[in-house]
């Protein structure tokens, strides 16, 4: 379900209600129970691949830590995928589960069981070594061919065609199950970790399986850690008021910056971006400023909404951006936009590929890997991985002049300057830019928009005076609400406000969110 | 439990509160029916004890401010014009319904003609006044006919049925201000910031959806179908009750470059007349405003200018006094001396008794 649906706000008070009144193991099977039915809430089907995955990351990470699970269970939980396919098959007659998709989960399960016994009995010391490369690979697996296959196949169909091959690939045509990529990632963080020694495995299925679908965060992040959501969610605490009153605080802040800054921008950035639009440069640059506005609200504001559904439940989840167009530099931006998964890719790609630690060139060419792959793992698109290659040629960039002059991001440079006024709106520039790649559904509408930047009178545009005013009526409150958690260092640190500036501040938040409640549009991320 | 409640949490909650009481106590009758629009037949009539009726502006319900007896007092000829803006017109005295009755008694008729037209309201809506309307003992029912308002009658029918019950989804639309503030949204307070063209491309709320309705052809002929089957119940309605009805058929002034604009009835004028038949009858505006000089007399595409106001009461006028019997009338009387002959109109020299009806004031 989603965050911004009525369903959510009955959903998470019983949630809240029953966490509270309940400890222990009781509290984390309903913390599971939760999260299924949450997740369910999109579609059940698709909870078999969040089973697969816990599954193999549960006995993948108890195995690299030394345990040695018994065959029959691993047995029994290698099929539970299976089971829950063939028990949407049984109650669910429209679910459009085949037997060859049952024989497939089924497949994998056994395929684990094998691979799992397998390596007990035969790797020997570097057994550690191969759970993780089975971890990876399985849900590696599960990940490309739900959310890659039709692309690679198409894009490869386009080349053999480009060679003067005619195909006729199979294209399947699949469902992206959402929040694939977030569950897998802070799934396969956790195998990591425990490979690294950072975390112990988890011992127990229900905590484990509760830390891979914790609901708040589970269809689009924050990515979180193990060392940092295990051990909290084991905690058996006490409510504290704080809880709900920074819970609520946090999902109110969330709530504007979803529905009334970014499906508000949406209105304009739709139009400058759609492909039978007549742009010129006043409306190509209107549109862009529109959707920068937009996905921040739309991503940031899910992003509110998760920590603050989390804080109600006594748990901090990881803050996810900090105020990205503040950024001085490209570094700097990636230090505050989608943080979690910039360190997810820092310290599980970026520093094993060697990092910074071998030379200039090295560096330079580890960046260009990892952001390329930052740029797939948004979406199965080429436009994607421009948009990769776009940041990561402004990374690569910023080591050499005259980007490298702009001020870095060290707390003491942090301070004011008068580089920071210009560093300021340089970058916002670079990130408008970058924007428009990712906004474009193809290179020729990208074209469109970066030629429109080239006729700025055009007499078959639409006219933009008016339209300019929209936007500043709905992304004004949330400079003001910025300019005034700027000096807190976290965008929803309301509650640190004086009281009758936080009334203020609360009560005009809740008449915008109001105001604007009719437009029920999906969160952008959903589709990552 | 005192930690839970903060101070600011308070402040807000007692904002809230104080607005929602306020505006339910202070502004009550302006609010009644205001999340019915224009649907809820009561809305924007106060019956008071001694009889008067007032008409007041709440529930979408922009009535001019007028007031009259409930039970039609005997020897008076009370007429009501129910439509939509255009025989609302620029003004109260300006509209040809007063027009109209200040014509009628200038030819010695007790007459009291009541404004009942709201803007944008089609067929449908019409229908809610109407029922209304019939309760108040009518002599004549003028019934202005227009097409043009289908969109804005749909949408406020699917308004009026938003959040109604106590579904858990519509628990926060129960608030007054809340709803208030939707809806405000909802009548896009910022929306003509953007262009319709934008607008059109991200139709999400009702507003949109109308102006993505006009521009499909089989939308528009759903629509207008639906209008003329409410208009057919509204004849049906009238003719049950054996009132005379008066059919005011709507025209508009098609300007087209290089050509001197025209009138256009749209059809309505052929609806209008299958319709008549033992106390209904008919007028076609298109028939009243013919001529060169016919188009100057609107202010815009279909809304009248003062002196067609008059034009439009003269002939009205003229139809009444010229099937007396028909419109229910009483028999001639000999013009004593002095008076303008009955049944032609008195152009300026007679002076109209005291109106009946009184424009009450806010």
């Amino acid at each position: 379900m989603s965050f911004i649906s009525w369903q959510y706000l009955i959903f998470l008070p019983i949630a809240f209600l029953l966490y509270w009144r309940l400890s222990g193991k009781k509290r984390l099977l309903l913390l599971l129970a939760a999260s299924y039915l949450f997740y369910a809430g999109w579609d059940v089907r698709f909870l078999a691949l969040v089973m697969a995955t816990t599954v193999i990351d549960f006995l993948c990470a108890l195995s690299i830590d030394g345990e040695k699970t018994p065959p029959r269970q691993v047995l029994l939980l290698a099929l539970a995928p299976a089971a829950w396919t063939a028990a949407c098959r049984l109650f669910l007659p429209g679910s459009g589960i085949s037997p060859g998709i049952m024989g497939l989960a089924a497949a994998l399960g056994i395929l684990l069981f094998a691979a799992h016994e397998l390596l007990w009995a035969w790797a020997g010391p570097r057994r550690r070594r191969y759970f993780l490369i089975l971890s990876v690979c399985l849900c590696l697996t599960i990940l490309g061919f739900f959310k890659y296959f039709d692309f690679f196949v198409q894009s490869a169909r386009t080349l053999l065609e480009t060679a003067g091959l005619r195909t006729d690939p199979v294209l399947l045509k699949i469902i992206l199950p959402v929040g694939i990529s977030f569950y897998t990632f802070q799934s396969l963080g956790y195998v990591f970790d425990v490979y690294r020694g950072l975390t112990s495995a988890c011992r127990s299925l229900v905590t484990f399986a509760a830390f891979d679908a914790f609901f708040p965060q589970m269809v689009s992040g924050p990515i979180e850690r193990g060392h940092q959501l295990l051990p909290q969610l084991e905690a058996d605490l006490a409510f504290r008021p704080a809880y709900l009153q920074d819970g609520l605080s946090m999902i109110l802040v969330g709530f504007f910056k979803k529905i009334f800054v970014a499906d508000n921008c949406a209105v304009l950035a739709n139009y400058a971006f759609d492909p039978a639009t007549h742009l010129n440069g006043y409306w190509a640059v209107l549109g862009v400023v529109a959707f920068a506005f937009q996905i921040y609200g739309d991503f940031s504001g899910y992003t509110d909404i998760a920590r603050g559904s989390a804080k109600l439940l006594g748990v901090d989840l990881v803050e996810n951006f900090r105020f990205p167009y503040l950024a001085k530099n490209p570094s700097d931006f990636w230090s505050r936009w989608h943080i979690s998964l910039s360190n997810w890719f820092r310290d599980y790609l970026y520093i094993p590929l060697g990092g910074n630690r071998g030379g200039r060139w090295q560096t330079l060419r580890n960046l260009g890997v990892t952001m390329l792959l930052v740029g797939l793992w948004h979406g199965a698109s080429w436009i994607f991985v421009l948009w990769g290659a776009y940041q990561g040629v402004l990374l690569i960039l910023y080591h050499f002049p005259p980007l490298n002059l702009l001020p870095g991001k060290s707390p003491a440079k942090d301070r004011f300057s008068w580089g920071s006024l210009l560093a300021v709106p340089l970058m916002w520039l670079f990130i408008l830019a970058g924007w428009a790649i990712f906004r474009s559904a193809n290179l020729a509408q990208l074209g469109a928009w970066f030629g429109a930047l080239g006729h700025w009178q055009s007499s078959l545009a639409l006219p933009w005076q008016s339209s300019c005013l929209w936007l500043l009526i709905h992304t004004g409150p949330l400079i003001l609400l910025q300019l005034l958690t700027l000096k807190f260092r976290d965008e929803t640190r309301v509650r640190s406000l004086h009281w009758p500036v936080k009334g203020a501040v609360y009560l005009v938040l809740l008449l915008l969110v109001v105001s604007s409640s009719q437009q029920d549009q999906e969160f952008i991320y959903f589709r990552f | 439990m005192k930690r839970l409640f903060t101070p600011a949490f308070l402040m807000v909650l007692a904002l809230l509160a104080l607005s929602e009481v306020s505006a339910r106590i202070f502004f009550a009758k302006d609010i009644d029916g205001r999340f019915a629009y224009g649907y809820d037949p009561q809305a924007g009539f106060a019956e008071h004890g001694d009889g008067t009726v007032q008409l007041f502006r709440a529930g979408g319900r922009r009535f001019h401010r007028q007031s009259f007896q409930r039970h039609r007092p005997p020897g008076r000829y009370r007429i009501f014009v129910v439509g939509d803006s255009v025989p609302r017109g620029p003004s109260f005295r300006a509209a040809y319904p007063w027009v109209l009755g200040e014509d009628l008694r200038r030819q010695g008729i007790q007459a009291e003609s009541l404004n009942m037209a709201l803007p944008g309201y089609g067929a449908r809506r019409c229908q809610v006044v109407l029922k209304k309307v019939l309760e108040f003992e009518p002599s004549l029912v003028i019934l202005h006919v227009d097409d043009s308002n289908k969109w804005e009658d749909e949408r406020e029918w699917r308004r009026s049925q938003e959040f109604q019950g106590w579904h858990p989804r519509h628990w926060l639309m129960k608030v007054f201000i809340f709803r208030r503030l939707y809806e405000a949204n909802e009548e896009k307070v910022f929306w003509p910031l953007v262009p319709e063209e934008v607008r059109l491309k991200c139709a999400v709320s009702d507003a949109d959806a109308e102006v993505a309705a006009s521009q499909d052809p089989k939308e528009i002929a759903a629509r207008i179908r639906l209008a003329q089957e409410k208009l057919v119940e509204n004849v049906a309605l009238v003719r049950r009750l054996r009132i005379p009805l008066l059919l005011i058929s709507q025209c508009r002034v098609e300007r087209e470059d290089g050509r001197p604009p025209r009138l256009s009835d749209d059809g309505l004028d052929a609806i209008c007349a299958a319709l008549t038949g033992p106390g209904v009858y008919h007028l076609s505006m298109r028939e009243v405003f013919k001529g060169e000089a016919g188009p100057s007399y609107f202010s815009d595409t279909s809304h009248l200018q003062s002196e067609g106001h008059r034009l439009l009461a003269q002939a009205i006028c003229r139809k009444i006094l010229g099937e007396r019997a028909e419109f229910g009338l009483p028999e001639v009387k000999v013009a004593a001396a002095g008076e303008p002959p009955a049944g032609r109109l008195a152009t300026s020299g007679g002076q109209p008794a005291a109106p009946p009806v009184t424009e009450s004031r806010p």
